[in-house]
């Protein structure tokens, strides 16, 4: 297992560096550049271009910005943003928190809600129960986040004014329990109505499959009460698979929702990779994709390592 | 028993209707505060939403205009502009110029003599002095991320004889002095700094404005707070201004309207009737020097043409002549900028130079009897043709903007009933407005036929005037810099914009850049669509607005009181 392990990770290191690159030709390839900014300004003399170009580096060829990007990268500095000036670090660092705080909540309210629909409807299977669930869940599934949060946004904000229409906080107030929580409830409903009908049907599905075992028959005819027939044995076993597809969404956690936080006025990582693209501020853009692209691969080895450790079945070649 | 609903409904509804007025404060002569002083209330705050964030608010980095909204009551210079477009001092204690002797022409030098008022601090109770000004040109010009030089480009030398003056050695005539210094950075905090990008002066400026910025949540926030130390006793009145930062001009106006921000900045024409009907808002309609136009290539449509070269349809003035006899600028404004514009005619629309000429007006029949007479017969498809060359042209404007869309649909239609046929190829503003020739820019490349887009002159004409309309500003493949695109040259423009360059007469001037402008419009080589307004929305309870065509605004943060 061990050698597994340090085998993915060191696997891991030219598929980050690649992702990169990539990401960098991307950026570049853009019409505008991060000083488009600066165009609309009429004093703006082809002399301060010039100017401004060198002193962000902007003049070098491509490849040596490249690899002077990653230089500093590694020994730690993550550069400085075009547009801010800020360091890279302290931006991300600023919204990072506000993004586990909206992310985290998202993550709890869809595991504390699929885990017992997926089960009862598993258990229930093509009850009217069953059948109400899934409509619902495929209504939400085939709909637009972006559509989702502006239709909430409209009909309990302008229409219902029972919440706010944004942002994190009532501003100007001091800090209160209840005004955050009234400020969460929008963001995180339109993120987790849509995220958590994936899970119910994948545990359904799951459930039914080790519901139709054999060693679930022995269980029962040992007398076990039903309950115990499904939440020790059957759940325990189904769930296994749904480890795998949580541990794939704990980078989300640190990324965050980039339709959902722009809509929302939420200050988190997506909002953040959404100002920096379209400014083409690349520091920051290379610095976010450093973080996600990371989390992605190492989550990924995560629910591998975690399915093999979970069933003994599975063997590392 | 429901057709009595139904009335009573419908009354309710009548009576709500007529009650509501768009209450717009009215824009008074003196630049200062009007408000009664026995009406105002002091204290409190006022959220304003902007829906765009800045990304700095350093004096000599700050590239957008949010940010000047947002800096505007924190950060002074030495004079500002009122909204009739003269000069007042602010920092200092009168405007220097010739008659009073603060500015001595030398020959092709100047030299402008800047008196401090005295007792002046910056908000963390240190002392401004001249050296301050002296020191925001050296770092302005040292900084190598400082967004542009202008003006600071143009001086030789600055002397302090003593604590409240600075003597300003231009190296030639420099008319915009007055503004030159509209920001000063305070030496004491910022000369010690060997990178001013690295420190807290991005996010919190120190300045010498009615308020200071406390706190700056990125992608958030940013709060002001009174400054203790502002020069006038007794302001502001506004205990704190808090800059909300939301994703859209959409959004800012539906927090407007659920009463959780209490202003917004920069609404689009087409939101103005929602404001209008919804009772407790209110509207400030600002007169803008932003004109919106079609500039039309007379050179050939190709990459760097030889200035000397002619397009092919449009060298033809009755080409020209005709797209603006068919272009109904009036109704464009009706009917998509729900009257919140006027039409243009000439790209100074405001202040002392402005012009007084007008463009002619909208006569289709007049369009078409012009390309007849011009020999432009039309074809069994509706379109003209002459010596076999057929009258068909692109029209671009930037992509994504639904006014600017509507208004190409508008105009597409026009034309074509004229016998003109245009072809839309719109591009990103990143490219179309890019302003350089790596970037792709048409204007510069001089690939285009007819563009369309809005520039904004500064309050003195020559930065505008000079680089667009002398045949020395047409950008070649050695020197992209010059912003003729429609490669206009006559001989009695440039020596008209060089008499005006060379003097601080400001008569001599306005006749000068009059007499460009108008042999500009006789050469229709620009349809002048549109001057735009600003538009901004406040509730009721914010007071103390006045309009300013040379600001944004924020100009008079000082002035705004909440009535409780």
């Amino acid at each position: 297992m061990g050698r597994y392990v340090v085998r993915r990770l060191l696997q891991a290191v030219p598929l980050l560096l690649a992702i990169s690159v990539a990401a960098f030709a991307i950026i570049k390839a853009q019409p505008g550049g991060p000083l488009a900014a600066y165009e609309g300004n009429p004093d703006f003399t082809e002399a301060d271009r010039v100017r401004l170009e060198h002193a962000f580096g902007l003049d070098q060829p491509l490849p040596l910005q490249y690899l002077n990007w990653l230089g500093s990268f590694l020994r730690l500095d993550w550069g400085y943003s075009f547009a801010s000036h800020q360091p890279v670090l302290m931006l991300i660092g600023e919204r990072l928190p506000n993004t586990l705080y909206l992310m985290g909540t998202v993550f709890v309210v869809v595991l504390l809600v699929a885990i017992p629909v997926g089960v009862l409807t598993a258990v229930k299977q093509y009850s009217w129960f069953d059948h109400i669930v899934t409509g619902t869940i495929f209504t939400f599934l085939s709909t637009p986040t972006f559509w989702l949060g502006l239709l909430l946004i409209i009909v309990f904000g302008l229409q219902l004014r029972w919440l706010p229409l944004g942002g994190m906080q009532t501003l100007g107030a001091s800090f209160d329990v209840g005004d955050r929580l009234r400020h969460l409830i929008l963001p995180v409903a339109t993120i987790a109505l849509v995220q958590m009908g994936s899970h119910v049907r994948f545990l359904r599905a799951s459930m039914l499959e080790t519901i139709g075992q054999d060693y679930m028959r022995t269980a029962r005819a040992k007398g076990l009460a039903e309950r115990i027939v499904i939440m020790r044995h059957a759940l325990k076993n189904a769930a296994i698979p749904l480890v795998t597809i949580i541990a794939l969404d704990m980078p989300e956690l640190f990324v965050g929702a980039l339709v959902t936080e722009q809509i929302f006025g939420w200050p988190g990582m997506g909002r953040l990779f959404w100002d920096a693209a379209t400014r083409s501020d690349y520091p920051v853009l290379q610095g976010i994709l450093a973080v996600s692209s990371s989390l992605i691969v190492l989550a990924n080895l995560f629910a591998d390592v975690m399915y093999g450790w979970l069933d003994p079945r599975i063997r590392f070649s | 028993m429901s057709r009595v609903l139904t009335l009573f409904f419908a009354a309710v509804f009548v009576a709500t209707a007529c009650g509501q007025t768009p209450t717009t404060p009215s824009a008074s002569a003196s630049g200062a505060a009007s408000a009664t002083a026995a009406a105002i209330t002091r204290g409190g705050t006022v959220i304003v939403a902007i829906w765009q964030e800045p990304s700095t608010l350093a004096a000599h980095y700050q590239n957008q205009t949010v940010s000047g909204v947002v800096t505007d009551g924190v950060i002074e210079g030495l004079a500002s502009t009122t909204n009739d477009g003269n000069y007042v001092p602010v920092l200092a204690q009168t405007v220097p110029d010739v008659a009073n002797g603060g500015v001595v022409v030398k020959g092709t030098k100047m030299d402008v003599t800047w008196k401090l008022k005295p007792g002046i601090k910056w908000s963390d109770g240190e002392p401004l002095d001249s050296s301050d000004i002296k020191y925001t040109w050296d770092i302005w010009m040292k900084d190598p991320k400082t967004n542009n030089r202008t003006g600071f480009d143009q001086i030789e030398s600055i002397d302090t004889p003593d604590a409240t003056t600075a003597i300003v050695h231009y190296k030639a005539i420099y008319a915009p002095y007055p503004l030159n210094f509209g920001a000063l950075m305070p030496r004491h905090l910022l000369e010690k700094e060997a990178d001013i990008s690295k420190t807290d002066y991005n996010r919190k400026p120190l300045g010498t404005g009615p308020f200071k910025v406390t706190d700056f949540k990125a992608g958030d926030s940013i709060t002001l707070e009174k400054n203790t130390n502002y020069r006038e006793q007794g302001k502001p009145y506004l205990d704190k201004i808090i800059f909300k930062s939301v994703p859209s001009s959409q959004v800012a106006l539906a927090q407007l309207q659920a009463g959780e921000v209490q202003a917004m900045w920069n609404l689009t024409e087409a939101q103005t009737p929602d404001v209008e009907k919804t009772q407790g808002l209110a509207l400030q309609v600002t007169p803008a020097p932003t004109v919106e136009r079609i500039e039309i290539n007379t050179a050939q449509n190709r990459e760097y043409p030889d200035p000397n070269s002619t397009h092919p349809i449009l060298a033809d003035s009755a080409v020209r002549r005709a797209l603006l006899y068919a272009t109904p600028k009036q109704q464009i404004i009706d009917k998509l900028l729900f009257g919140k514009a006027k039409p243009g005619s000439s790209p100074v629309s405001q202040g002392w130079a402005k012009y007084t000429g007008t463009q002619e007006g909208y006569d289709p029949a007049k369009a078409s009897s012009t390309l007849e007479a011009s020999s432009w017969v039309k074809g069994s498809d509706g379109i003209r043709t002459k010596n076999g060359v057929r009258l068909s042209l692109t029209y671009a404007t930037t992509t994504g903007d639904q006014l600017r869309e509507r208004v190409q649909q508008v105009l597409v239609d026009e034309w074509k009933a004229v016998g003109i046929e245009v072809k839309i190829q719109n591009q990103p503003s990143s490219v179309l407005l890019s302003g350089s020739c790596t970037g792709k820019d048409p204007r510069k490349l001089g690939t285009f036929d007819l563009i369309m887009y809005a520039s904004t002159p500064s309050i003195d004409p020559h930065t505008t005037i000079a680089p667009r309309y002398s045949s020395k500003g047409i950008p070649t493949q050695a020197d992209c810099s010059g912003q003729n695109y429609t490669r206009f040259k006559s001989p009695d423009a440039d020596k008209a914009i060089d008499e005006a360059g060379s003097t601080l007469d400001l008569e001599k001037r306005k006749t000068a850049y009059n007499t460009v402008m108008k042999l500009l419009n006789d050469a229709y080589v620009i349809i002048w669509m549109y001057d735009r307004a600003r538009i901004d929305a406040r509730v009721n309870a914010v007071q103390g607005w006045q309009p300013n065509t040379w600001g944004n605004f924020t100009w008079n943060v000082s002035d705004w009181w909440l009535k409780k």
